[in-house]
């Protein structure tokens, strides 16, 4: 039987490893979106132009070692699938235009296009292009002349350019402190740890290949190498953990039972369920979020409940069988209320949250089963009554004896609810970043990157809504002049629009009419050239260009696809949720209120989207959403008690320390001055889960002195295993864990105690003693 | 060779007069100018063009300013050209006399002639620099640099006659008649 349940589990497990994904898309975790600005914010957080880059620098070695390994990193990850683009310095002209070299009088400004190309503007221009080739910076002008004399092609990289660049040494960038910087941008996005990690992973193989690596030091930032990070700190806290749980629970169970059996005997339900819940997970969800499963440790707190009471109670000479029946009711009411309240976080429509509900109540209901019908089969016939433990008797003769003053439950109530209302600090916790585990010496390392590689803020994104493609590009260059006006005043450092890279077709068409025929431009060029010291017929390839430039078909953006500006276009034209809109990066916003000014009476309202204050009000506007949850898990775990118990003030005795624990806890951690977070929520309803149990077996103390010693025995293991396993989270550095640990952890602690100190008092007892 | 370097250490500021003929492929005739040259340390180097149009050539760390006068002034990123940036942290080490850093650069090869004149051969040792400017010959007399000629891609090229040379330019000058006033010395 037991061999039979053992293999059963094994096979169980591997045939799972299979088929189970995890995921750390940390947005798992965060409210569903519903207004557009949420929408978007959302889709820019996983997907968007800021989350696919990296930013690596090289270090520890002087600065042309470091531009040479720069040099070769960039040769190394070129060839890597997994980047889309890798820059370690300013590309030259050629690369930036690409195939778009033709279009350039119709992406350019008509001040920096075809206006130059009229009689006195391209006179002036080769005059400067004379002065030029006269002076060092000859070999920057000489490729270009034939073909483009008003150098066009650079006005287009300056467009297309970041508006600041760090300084280069030997061609490579340079930061102020001798680092060497390279930009990567990643073809995953930000939220997927699993692609970023293969990614980072291959980029630091590549780096230690280079010659003369050993001495050098590569750091890498970003949001996919923090997400990494978070996802790899998460892991192996939860992987630590487990081991000290895991070891800690041992020594619990022998050092209580002093048999070896009731290890094995009370791990066996326990895994049932845990694979049980995965199994169900993997069938249910596309894949398992990596937090949902860490959280999972936490179920072993609960769920060993069962067997342990199961032990705990048997009578010496009893069968198994006739123990398990004698404590089913009470125990069913356990699990089934536990499973409720489980159940309400389904409703919160939290894809993390859901998913963990799947788990645990199919977990519990199944550990609860494998108790009730497996287990009994493999109990010794003969064990250790639990009531003989040494120290048992004593330890409860002194709960019986503490005193137990009505005014108690009053107190507690009372100062509580001072506490919370007077408590220092904000009540709730709306600041996402707070629950990141990233140190935040990394956090500014970030920061200064994106400064010095004029990277976009993550933070401020401009928002271009439209009915179509050409109306958010029109209305894209409606912006540029206000912006740029802005921009050199300093209230921007940084900024690009869509029309940049893809001016409408209205603006388009407009320059084309504007180009010079075949016949005025000769005759200007005539003109221009008389006097100085050009070869004759030098300039015949740019009377082609621009008399093939009149012809060209106008640009789209799915022109424009294969091009060097398309992947950045494409980033920043969306059509997503039945809308057009425009997306416009910046940089360097000290003030956004002097942004919204500029953008107030331009056409079609294009707005300034604050990510961070967008997810803050999510999370809040969502908070009520999850209170509500929390309430009707409260409502059912009250009728289930009814409806077991059939009597309300039996009820009312299990209920009343239930509710008095949760106030203490939440007093206990607002009176420390913690802002409490979504996870302290659902922290709260774990424990009340487990102070149901405790308060369910105080409530039912039975005349029988053994039978108390037992019920203690079960009580007092469960209270500390459940404190080893929620004690070592909230020693974790990881906020998240370090919520529910703390939480959880306080809870049982007064749950218990409360359970123990409120509990009626046996009418037998005052004689006893 | 180090000393030869050495020698031609300047302080800064250091002015030198200069004349320049320089031939493009691009252009149909020579083009001849003259002027001052400015070495005022740190990489900071200025070209006065005094014929035949007045201007000023401003180098500064990776910016090239052109002014000129009755024009806005142009600027223009030695990013974009780094082969460049790479040839003036160059000759800042030519002119700091750091024979060390000039050779981190280029191949670099002194033949000796007499009456003390030499020639300093200088090939660039980056593939992209050498792309652009396959071979720097500086002729000297002792401590003084006399030309400077720079060879580069399509037959176009460079003689700079520095100091008390630039006065014997000429108005039409022979390119072998150029190379021998340079290598000579008196």
């Amino acid at each position: 039987m037991l061999a039979a349940w053992l293999l059963t589990l094994l096979l169980g497990a591997w045939l799972l490893l299979g088929r189970l994904h995890t995921s750390g898309d940390l947005r798992g975790f965060m409210p569903p979106a519903v207004t557009p600005a949420q929408h978007i914010v959302m889709d820019q957080l996983g997907d968007g132009p800021g989350s696919r880059l990296l930013m690596l620098a090289i270090s520890g070695v002087p600065e042309h070692r470091a531009a040479a390994l720069s040099k070769g990193l960039a040769r190394r990850l070129e060839a890597d699938p997994a980047c889309a683009k890798v820059m370690n310095g300013t590309p030259d002209l050629m690369a930036t235009a690409g195939n778009l070299l033709p279009y350039r009088y119709l992406l350019l400004p008509a001040e920096q296009g075809v206006d130059r190309l009229a009689g006195p503007a391209l006179r002036r221009q080769l005059e400067d292009r004379v002065d030029e080739l006269d002076s060092p910076a000859s070999s920057l002008i000489e490729p270009w002349l034939a073909r483009d004399p008003t150098l066009a092609v650079a006005a287009l990289a300056e467009r297309w350019a970041p508006s600041r660049s760090p300084s280069s040494v030997d061609g490579v960038w340079m930061s102020s402190r001798h680092e060497a910087l390279l930009v990567v941008q990643t073809r995953a996005g930000g939220f997927d740890p699993a692609a970023q990690l293969a990614l980072i992973t291959g980029i630091r193989h590549a780096f230690a290949g280079l010659p003369g690596a050993a001495e050098a030091h590569l750091d890498i930032s970003g949001p996919g190498y923090f997400s990494v990070v978070a996802s790899q700190q998460t892991r192996h806290q939860a992987d630590w953990m487990g081991l000290c749980s895991g070891i800690g629970f041992a020594l619990l169970l022998l050092l209580a039972y002093r048999r070896w059996s009731p290890l094995l005997l009370a791990v066996l339900p326990m895994a049932s369920g845990a694979l049980a819940g995965l199994w169900v997970l993997s069938i249910w969800f596309e894949s398992v979020h990596g937090i949902t499963l860490a959280f999972g440790i936490t179920l072993l707190g609960v769920a060993q409940e069962y067997p342990l009471r199961l032990l705990s109670h048997r009578r010496p000479g009893e069968s198994g069988w006739l123990t398990v029946r004698r404590i089913w009711p009470l125990l069913l009411t356990a699990i089934l209320s536990a499973a409720i309240a489980y159940t309400a976080l389904y409703a919160s429509r939290v894809q993390g949250l859901m998913q963990l509900a799947v788990f645990t109540v199919t977990a519990l209901l199944v550990a609860g089963a494998c108790t009730r019908w497996l287990l009994p089969a493999l109990l010794p016939p003969v064990s250790l009554d639990a009531a003989s433990t040494p120290g048992l008797a004593t330890l409860r003769r002194w709960l019986d004896r503490l005193p137990r003053p009505r005014w108690l439950a009053g107190l507690i109530a009372g100062a509580s609810l001072l506490v919370l209302a007077l408590a220092p600090g904000p009540f709730w916790q709306n600041d996402l970043s707070a629950l990141t585990p990233i140190a935040p010496a990394l956090l500014q390392k970030d920061a200064w990157l994106r400064h010095e590689l004029g990277v976009a803020d993550v933070r401020y994104l401009l928002v271009i809504p439209g009915p179509d493609e050409q109306e958010v590009l029109r209305r894209s260059e409606a912006m540029e002049a206000p912006l740029q006006a802005l921009q050199a005043k300093g209230g921007l450092t940084g900024l690009t629009l869509p029309s940049y890279y893809l001016p409408s077709e209205a603006s388009q068409l407009r320059r084309q009419q504007a180009l010079p025929d075949a016949p005025t431009l000769s005759a200007s060029l005539r003109v221009a050239v008389r006097d100085l010291p050009f070869k004759p017929g030098l300039f015949q390839p740019f009377l082609e260009d621009v008399a093939r430039a009149r012809t060209l078909p106008l640009l789209d953006a799915q022109r424009m696809e294969g091009s060097p500006p398309g992947q950045p276009l494409a980033a920043l034209l969306l059509h997503s949720h039945g809308q057009w809109l425009g997306l416009a990066t910046v940089a360097g916003v000290d003030d956004p209120q002097a942004v919204r000014q500029q953008l107030q009476n331009l056409p079609g309202r294009p707005y300034l989207l604050d990510l961070k204050a967008t997810t803050e009000s999510l999370v809040s506007s969502y908070r009520h959403r999850m209170l509500l949850a929390l309430a009707l898990a409260g409502v059912l775990l009250t009728v289930t008690v009814l409806v077991s118990l059939r009597s309300w003030r039996r009820a009312r005795q299990i209920l009343w320390p239930m509710s008095l624990a949760t106030l203490l806890v939440l007093a206990v951690e607002r009176g420390a001055g913690l802002p409490l977070s979504l996870f302290h929520l659902i922290a709260l309803v774990l424990a009340a889960g487990l102070g149901l149990h405790y308060a369910l077996f105080f409530e039912q103390d039975s005349e029988d002195p053994a039978e108390r010693l037992r019920i203690l025995h079960a009580t007092v293991v469960c209270v500390i295993s459940a404190l080893l396993v929620f004690g070592l989270l909230a020693l974790s550095s990881i906020p998240v864990l370090r919520a529910i640990g703390l939480t959880v952890g306080l809870g049982v602690a007064f749950h218990f105690t409360l359970s123990a100190l409120l509990a009626p008092r046996r009418k037998g007892l005052e004689s006893e003693s | 060779m180090a000393s030869v370097v050495a020698g031609l250490a300047r302080p800064a500021p250091a002015h030198v007069p200069f004349a320049e003929i320089r031939i493009l492929h691009v252009m149909d005739r020579p083009l001849l100018s003259r002027g001052e040259l400015a070495w005022l340390g740190q990489g900071h180097l200025q070209r006065k063009v005094l014929q035949p149009q007045p201007g000023l050539v401003d180098i500064a760390g990776d910016q090239v300013t052109l002014l000129r006068q009755g024009r806005a002034p142009r600027h223009f990123s030695l990013h974009r050209a780094p082969e460049l940036q790479l040839m003036l942290q160059s000759f800042s080490a030519l002119l700091e006399g750091d024979a060390v850093r000039l050779q981190q650069s280029f191949q670099a090869t002194l033949q000796s002639r007499s009456k003390g004149s030499w020639t300093l051969d200088l090939v660039p040792r980056d593939e992209n620099l050498r792309r652009q400017m396959p071979h720097i010959a500086m002729d000297g007399d002792g401590r003084q640099i006399r030309c400077m000629r720079i060879e580069q891609p399509h037959g176009d090229r460079s003689i700079e006659l520095f100091g008390t040379l630039a006065d014997k330019l000429g108005a039409s000058p022979q390119l072998d008649a150029l190379l021998r006033l340079c290598q000579s010395a008196d």
